[in-house]
C-alpha cells in the first residue's frame, strides 16, 4: 500500500505543477457561460433585431467600420479607409486587402453590395438602416461606392450597426438567399442562418436552439487578432434571481440581465457587480389604430394620459432608483437631447384635459405587454405601476401579459391600444430614433400606432427636420434633432418612463465586460484572467 | 335537576362531526367568512399602493408589502374571492357536467355508454395541468378562461365515477323491483338509482376543491390563470419568485393554498368515513 499511496501523491504533486503552468490556456478554453433571456427573433442578420441579436452579429459577422471605445465615434472594420464627399450622398471605401470570411474566402466589395441590397429589399425590421440608398458600385474587388439619394450626415454612424455586418454572399446565396428587390418573398434563408453564419467575426455560430442556448465558438480563420475565449454559451435564462443564483454557484460566469434590487442581494467576494448608466430605456407607447381602442386616443387623451404617469415612482418602482428619465424617445446623451424638458407628472393637467374630451367618467384601455424582463424591468410589473397611476384619473388599464412572440404579431394586427417596450441603440446617432419611433411614413411605430394605415399618424414636421438633419452636421445637425425630439414628445405617441443603470455581474476572475452602445456586451473583448 | 344535568353528559356529537371534519370545516368556513367580509375591514386596498416596497413583515404590514409597495396581508385575504369563486363554480360545473353524462352512460348502456366512456378515457388521458394549459393558451389567459379549462379537466371524473354508480345501483333488488312493477325509465333513473348514487359524489367534490384550488394557482403561476393586478395567490406567488429573497412576498400565499387545501382534505376525509365507509 505505501508505494502505491507515495506513488498517487507525487501524481497529484505532478498533476497539480503541470496544472498550473497551464492554467492560463487552459483557463481560455473552458466555455464561457453567460446567464441571459435569450429572447431571439431572428439569427439572420436582417431580419434580427434583439438585444441578443446585437451580441450575435457583432461576434459572428464584422462592418466596414464599427463604434470606437469612445462609444460615439467610428472606427475601422472591414474598410481600412473612407471618403465622403463634401454633401453627404456618396460615399466610398477602401476594403482590408487581408480580410477574409470564416470560410477563408476573401471579403470583396461584391458582397458589401450584395449585404446591403439584401437588407435593403429583404425588408426586415432593420431595413430602415439602408433607406436612402440609391445604388452601390464596386469598381474593383477592395473599392465599394455607396451612393444615397439624399444627404446622411449619420449614414457612417449606421454603418457600425450590427445589423449591417457583410455577409459571405456566396454562401448566403447557395442556401437560398437573395438580394433581389423581390428578396423580401424570393429569400428563403432565414432558416439555414439559424443555425450557421457566414460572417467574418471573431467567433462563428455553432449551434443554437431555442429556448435552450446560443453557443459560439472561435473563428479559426479570424484575420486580425484571435478572440482570447474559445467557446461562448449563452444560455436561455429568464429571470434575474435564477441568473444571480447560476453566477453565485459557478453555473454562469456572467449574468446580463440581473436588476438592481436582486444585485442588492448578492454578497458574494467572488462576484463583481457594477451599475453603469446605459442609453437603454423603456417607454409606454400608445397605439390610436389598434382594434381594441375603446374610445379615441386622440392627442389630448394621449397627452392626459402621459400627465397622469408618476414618473419617478416607476423609476423607484422597477428599478429601486437605480435608472433616470428621459425625455424623448432619443436617449440622454445623443445628439440633440441636450435641455429637453422632463416628463411631468401633473394629474390636475390630465383631468382637465380628460375632461375636455368628455372623458372625466374615465374608460378602460386594453394593455398587452410581453411577459418578460428587460434591462432588470419587470414589463409587467411596470404596468401595474402606470395601472395605479391612470386610476387616479378614473383609467382602467387591463393588463393583458403574454409571450414576446405573441406580442410582436399582436403589435401589428389587430394592434395594442397601449403597452411598454424596451429599446437598445444599434450605433450612435439619433437618427435611428427618428426612423424607427418617429411619425414619419413607414417608420416601425408610425405603420404600428397608426394601425397600418387606418389612422393618420404621421407628423410632417419630423419628416422636414429628418431631411434637414440628415443633410446638415455639428450645430446645425444637433438642433435639427432637438426640435424632432420636442416634436416626438408632442406626438405622445411614444413616451418613454425610465433609462434603467444597466447591472454587469460577473464572475472575479473574468475581465473584459462592457457595456457597448451598439453591440451590448462585446464577447471578443472578454477573457479569464 | 341532576337527572337532567345527566342527560346533558350524554349529548354527544353528531356521527359525522369527527376530529378532521370539524377542523377541516372550521378552516374553510374560516376562509368563506374572510371572503365575505374582507372588503369592510381589510387594512389597506389590495391593488393600490400601502407603503415603500419589499417591506419585511412587521407592525405596520403583518406579510410586509411586495415590489409594488402592495400589502402582502391585504392582497392574501383578498385572495380567497378569487379562489373560492372559482373552485365552486368549477366543481358545481364538473359535477353536473359529468354526473349527467355518467348517468346517461351507466343507464343507457350499449353506444351511448361507449361513446360517452371512450370521450372520457381520452379526456383523461391527458395530463390535467398539461390539458388545462392547453385550453387556456388558446383561449387566453384569464380566471373565467382558466376556469373553462378546469371544468374540461374535471368533469370525465365524475362521469367515470357516477356511471360505477349507476351500474352498481341498477343491479340492486328494489331497482328490479321497479322496472317490473312498471316504472317509467326516468322514474327509475331519479327515484331508485341517482338518490343512492350522491355520497361518493359528494366526498370526491369536497376533496377536489382543494386540487382546483392549486391547479389554478399553478395556472397563474406560469402566466395562464389571473392577470395583473388580480390578487390571486399563484399570480402572487409568481411574483415572489420573481424577488426570490424576499421571501414573504411569496409566504402568504403560500400559507393561505396551504391551510385551504388541508382544510377541504380534512373536510373530504371526514365526509368519506361518514358517507362512504367501504372506502379506505
Amino acid at each position: 500500500m505505501k508505494p502505491h499511496f507515495t506513488g498517487l501523491l507525487a501524481g497529484v504533486a505532478a498533476l497539480a505543477a503541470s496544472s498550473t503552468f497551464m492554467l492560463p490556456a487552459f483557463a481560455q478554453e473552458q466555455p464561457l457561460v453567460i446567464a441571459r433571456n435569450l429572447e431571439i427573433n431572428s439569427l439572420d442578420p436582417h431580419r434580427a433585431f434583439c438585444d441578443t441579436c446585437q451580441i450575435y452579429l457583432s461576434a459572428t459577422y464584422q462592418g466596414l467600420v464599427k463604434l470606437g471605445p469612445d462609444e460615439k465615434s467610428v472606427v475601422p472594420a472591414l474598410a481600412t479607409e473612407w471618403t465622403a464627399n463634401e454633401n453627404q450622398t456618396q460615399f466610398t471605401f477602401k476594403l482590408a486587402p487581408d480580410a477574409v470570411f470564416s470560410d477563408g474566402s476573401p471579403v470583396e466589395a461584391k458582397d458589401v453590395k450584395w449585404t446591403f441590397e439584401r437588407l435593403k429589399n429583404v425588408k426586415g425590421d432593420p431595413s430602415f438602416m439602408m433607406a436612402g440608398v440609391q445604388s452601390i458600385e464596386t469598381p474593383d474587388d477592395k473599392t465599394v461606392v455607396i451612393n444615397m439619394e439624399s444627404p446622411n450626415s449619420e449614414f457612417m454612424g449606421i454603418l457600425a450597426a450590427p445589423y449591417v455586418g457583410i455577409i459571405n454572399s456566396d454562401v448566403a446565396m447557395e442556401n437560398g438567399a437573395s438580394a433581389g428587390e423581390d428578396a423580401a418573398t424570393a429569400d428563403q434563408a432565414e432558416t439555414w442562418f439559424l443555425a450557421n453564419s457566414a460572417g467574418s467575426g471573431p467567433y462563428v455560430l455553432q449551434t443554437y436552439r431555442p429556448d435552450d442556448e446560443l453557443r459560439f465558438v472561435r473563428n479559426e480563420n479570424f484575420w486580425q487578432d484571435s478572440p482570447p475565449i474559445g467557446e461562448i454559451v449563452i444560455d436561455q435564462v429568464a429571470d434575474a434571481v435564477s441568473q444571480a443564483q447560476m453566477l453565485q454557484s459557478g453555473q454562469a460566469d456572467i449574468a446580463m440581465q440581473v436588476d438592481p434590487d436582486t444585485a442588492s442581494t448578492i454578497n458574494s467576494p467572488d462576484i463583481v457587480i457594477e451599475t453603469v448608466p446605459s442609453y437603454n430605456f423603456i417607454y409606454v407607447v400608445f397605439s390610436p389604430g389598434a382594434e381594441a381602442n375603446q374610445v379615441p386616443l386622440d392627442l389630448e387623451v394621449r397627452q392626459a394620459l402621459a400627465y397622469a404617469i408618476d414618473y419617478q415612482g416607476i423609476i423607484d418602482f422597477t428599478v429601486g432608483g437605480e435608472g433616470k428619465m428621459q425625455a424623448s424617445p432619443i436617449p440622454n446623451g445623443f445628439p440633440g437631447t441636450e435641455g429637453l424638458p422632463m416628463p411631468e407628472e401633473n394629474l390636475e393637467k390630465a383631468k382637465e384635459l380628460l375632461a375636455s374630451k368628455g372623458l372625466d367618467k374615465g374608460f378602460s384601455i386594453d394593455a398587452t405587454v410581453a411577459s418578460m424582463n428587460v434591462y432588470g424591468v419587470d414589463l409587467a410589473l411596470l404596468m401595474q405601476k402606470v395601472q395605479q397611476d391612470l386610476s387616479r384619473i378614473n383609467v382602467t388599464v387591463n393588463i393583458q401579459p403574454v409571450a414576446s412572440a405573441v406580442w410582436r404579431e399582436q403589435i401589428v394586427k389587430p394592434g395594442i391600444p397601449f403597452s411598454a417596450r424596451f429599446y437598445a441603440p444599434d450605433y450612435y446617432g439619433s437618427a435611428q430614433y427618428v426612423q424607427f419611433f418617429g411619425m414619419i411614413p413607414d417608420s416601425w411605430w408610425e405603420r404600428n400606432a397608426g394601425g397600418q394605415g387606418k389612422v393618420d399618424v404621421v407628423n410632417q414636421r419630423e419628416v422636414e427636420l429628418l431631411e434637414k438633419a440628415l443633410s446638415s452636421s455639428g450645430e446645425a445637425m444637433e438642433q435639427a434633432y432637438h426640435e424632432i425630439a420636442l416634436e416626438m414628445i408632442k406626438d405622445r405617441i411614444i413616451v418613454p418612463v425610465v433609462s434603467p443603470n444597466l447591472v454587469l455581474a460577473y464572475r472575479n476572475d473574468i475581465e473584459g465586460v462592457r457595456y457597448s452602445a451598439c453591440c451590448n456586451l462585446p464577447l471578443a473583448e472578454i477573457s479569464r484572467k | 335537576m341532576s337527572e337532567v344535568a345527566g342527560r346533558r353528559h350524554q349529548i354527544s356529537l353528531p356521527q359525522w362531526a369527527t376530529l378532521p371534519v370539524v377542523v377541516g370545516g372550521f378552516i374553510v368556513m374560516a376562509w368563506i367568512i374572510i371572503g365575505l367580509t374582507v372588503p369592510l375591514w381589510a387594512p389597506y386596498d389590495p391593488t393600490m399602493l400601502a407603503g415603500r416596497r419589499f417591506v419585511p413583515p412587521g407592525a405596520e404590514h403583518w406579510l410586509g408589502t411586495d415590489a409594488l409597495g402592495r400589502d402582502v396581508f391585504t392582497r392574501t385575504l383578498y385572495g380567497v374571492r378569487h379562489s373560492l369563486p372559482i373552485a365552486a363554480a368549477v366543481i358545481a360545473s364538473a359535477v353536473v357536467i359529468g354526473c349527467t353524462l355518467g348517468a346517461i352512460a351507466g343507464f343507457v348502456g350499449g353506444i351511448v355508454d361507449e361513446a360517452i366512456m371512450r370521450l372520457v378515457d381520452v379526456t383523461l388521458s391527458f395530463p390535467a395541468i398539461l390539458l388545462a394549459m392547453a385550453v387556456t393558451a388558446a383561449l387566453g389567459p384569464g380566471l373565467a378562461n382558466a376556469a373553462i379549462a378546469m371544468i374540461i379537466v374535471w368533469w370525465p371524473i365524475y362521469a367515470r365515477l357516477m356511471r360505477a354508480q349507476v351500474l352498481a345501483v341498477r343491479e340492486r333488488e328494489h331497482v328490479e323491483a321497479a322496472i317490473a312493477s312498471g316504472a317509467t325509465p326516468s322514474r327509475v333513473l331519479f327515484k331508485h338509482i341517482l338518490p343512492l348514487c350522491w355520497s361518493p359524489i359528494i366526498v370526491n367534490a369536497t376533496m377536489d376543491f382543494g386540487q382546483v384550488i392549486l391547479l389554478a394557482a399553478s395556472l397563474s403561476f406560469i402566466g395562464l390563470g389571473a392577470v395583473p393586478p388580480t390578487p390571486e395567490w399563484g399570480q402572487m406567488i409568481s411574483d415572489g419568485a420573481l424577488h426570490f429573497y424576499r421571501w414573504w412576498i411569496a409566504a402568504g400565499p403560500g400559507i393561505a393554498i396551504l391551510t385551504i387545501v388541508l382544510g377541504f382534505n380534512f373536510l373530504g376525509d371526514g365526509l368519506r368515513d361518514y358517507l362512504d365507509p367501504r372506502s379506505p
